[in-house]
């Protein structure tokens, strides 16, 4: 899988949970902040990344994951720990 | 203030026999009856007396407008009652427009939102999805320092466990998202009102919306019933197995589900189903030009206070309540000339339902039972069955009781489908519980 490929995912993924356009989720905009996602929706994001990429995400990850930069390089570096499929 | 007419202007209906009305209403005429053998996971924990159920064919959730993240949120319960409900108010010609494309919700265009109510029946809810929660919750790992076990004395979940304890978990099992789910899509912001009386839920639904429309006190109603039963361990299907309620296999498992028939032995259980019609004031209908399946004329319920389980043997529960629908709709025993049983197959029920029959309306009747087609889908049944009644009106047919080989009793059973004439209809249901309802509907034109 290249990067890229990975990126897509994350960021289409981001797109179907959070109603927002593809321009809107560049690596440094902020999930909570900037794309308006709230509590419900933030879990609702990790179940559909958890359900595109396969695995389990903690809670105590999903915390750490302000940016749309963020989650990308979670993704990527659980990818490559073969931690996710 | 005199009561206003009401008439159904749209069906939706996703059963065992299919996922649209015109599936279902096809396979009913066609006798393509649901049943099949229960899944072989469910007898990892314990032997049922029952080996047979309805499954609900595949449904393509993202074609029908839910797609993943909504798959994720909503019970499959909630799922059957936006389906049928997108279905009916499309076939009501009621179009809806976009509300807020980001919560998915649409707004009907031709009534005021505080006008348009919903009333929706259900058994049980999203039970299914509580079920996977609380497998998630007693079968994960526990957590570090917690087992004081000795070592190895754990054991692998045989289960298919969801990979987590779903934070929807709350608004996917409570019943009341039957209705709320219809009320938030579609912006309706009138009476949202959920029915939980088990096997009657459906028609106590439907009963509620016509008198809310024949009141005045809504111009538009979505009403019905939705259920979903096939939670991946067998639950529920135990729960009725273990009461000795469901129908036995036996050698040949087509002919296992029976109603009204000598050698019946139970109820099938369905998978789940869903009905959902549109009851619009007559006269607002007819402004639109919308195609009115029927008039509902009456409805009456009561109440057994007789046994949480059983049907009170007497049957005069039932039969006072016959007698106050039809009361209710001005017309006289004699006027009905299609009756959608109850029939569930049960030795007790059809017993004591039959000799109501008998005692109320003799053979004058067309009896139909179309549990005997779909099997039985819980609170979602008196909807599906509200909604065949209105179909069989329009159409002047009849679907034929499915397996009926030696009637118990001698009624005017539908014994092959076809042509008829249908001037007055009632469809019935009683329930766990001891609640029995009745919805009385008329031919128009």
């Amino acid at each position: 899988m290249s990067d890229d490929g990975i990126k897509d995912r994350v960021t289409a993924t981001i797109m179907e949970v959070l109603k927002v356009a593809a321009d809107e989720v560049g690596d440094d905009r902020r999930i909570k902040e900037d794309l308006g996602s709230d509590s419900l929706d933030a879990v609702t994001l990790v179940m559909a990344l958890e359900d595109e990429f396969g695995g389990s995400i903690d809670d105590a990850d999903a915390k750490g994951l302000a940016t749309v930069g963020d989650v990308v390089r979670y993704i990527h570096r659980r990818v490559a720990e073969k931690s996710l499929a | 203030m005199s009561r206003r007419r009401v008439v159904v202007t749209g069906l939706g209906m996703i059963s065992p026999l299919g996922t649209t009305a015109p599936e279902c209403w096809s396979a009913l005429l066609g006798g393509r009856a649901a049943v099949a053998t229960t899944p072989d996971s469910w007898r990892r924990y314990a032997e049922p007396t029952s080996t047979v159920w309805a499954p609900l064919p595949p449904i393509d959730w993202a074609a029908r407008g839910i797609g993943r993240i909504e798959q994720m949120q909503l019970d499959p319960c909630g799922m059957l009652a936006i389906t049928a409900a997108a279905e009916a108010l499309d076939d009501a010609g009621l179009a809806a427009e976009p509300a807020d494309p980001r919560k998915h919700t649409f707004r009907l265009p031709h009534a005021p939102a505080e006008r348009c109510g919903v009333f929706m029946g259900t058994g049980v809810g999203g039970i299914s999805s509580f079920f996977g929660n609380v497998a998630n919750h007693l079968l994960a790992p526990l957590r570090p320092g917690t087992d004081s076990r000795p070592a190895g004395a754990d054991h692998e979940p045989l289960p298919p466990m969801p990979a987590r304890f779903s934070p929807y978990a709350v608004p996917a099992m409570m019943p009341n998202a039957v209705s709320a789910l219809l009320g938030i899509r579609w912006s309706l912001g009138g009476p949202n009102l959920t029915f939980a009386q088990a096997c009657a839920a459906g028609t106590v639904a439907v009963g509620h919306a016509f008198r809310s429309v024949a009141s005045g006190a809504v111009d538009v109603a979505l009403c019905g019933g939705a259920e979903y039963l096939g939670d991946p361990y067998g639950g529920m299907f135990r729960g009725f197995d273990v009461a000795r309620t469901l129908a036995a296999a036996g050698d040949d498992p087509r002919r296992a589900n029976r109603p009204f028939d000598r050698d019946r032995t139970g109820f099938l259980f369905a998978e789940g189903g869903a009905a959902v019609l549109v009851c619009e004031e007559a006269d607002a209908a007819r402004r639109r030009g919308a195609r009115a399946y029927a008039e509902v004329v009456g409805y009456a319920e009561n109440f057994d206070g007789y046994s949480i389980m059983a049907m009170a043997p007497s049957g005069d529960r039932i039969a006072a309540m016959v007698a106050a629908a039809i009361g209710d709709a001005g017309c006289t025993a004699d006027d009905v000339s299609y009756l959608n049983a109850h029939g569930t197959g049960t030795a007790v029920n059809d017993e004591i339902e039959s000799a109501v029959i008998e005692r109320l309306f003799g053979r004058r009747p067309l009896v139909a039972a179309t549990k005997s087609l779909t099997g039985h889908c819980i609170g979602a049944g008196g909807g599906i069955e509200a909604a065949v009644t209105a179909l069989s009106l329009f159409h002047q047919t009849t679907h034929a009781c499915h397996n009926l080989e030696h009637p118990i009793r001698d009624l005017r059973f539908a014994r092959e489908p076809g042509p008829c004439t249908i001037d007055t209809a009632l469809t019935q249901s009683f329930a766990f519980g001891g609640h029995n309802a009745a919805v009385v509907m008329r031919r128009v034109g």
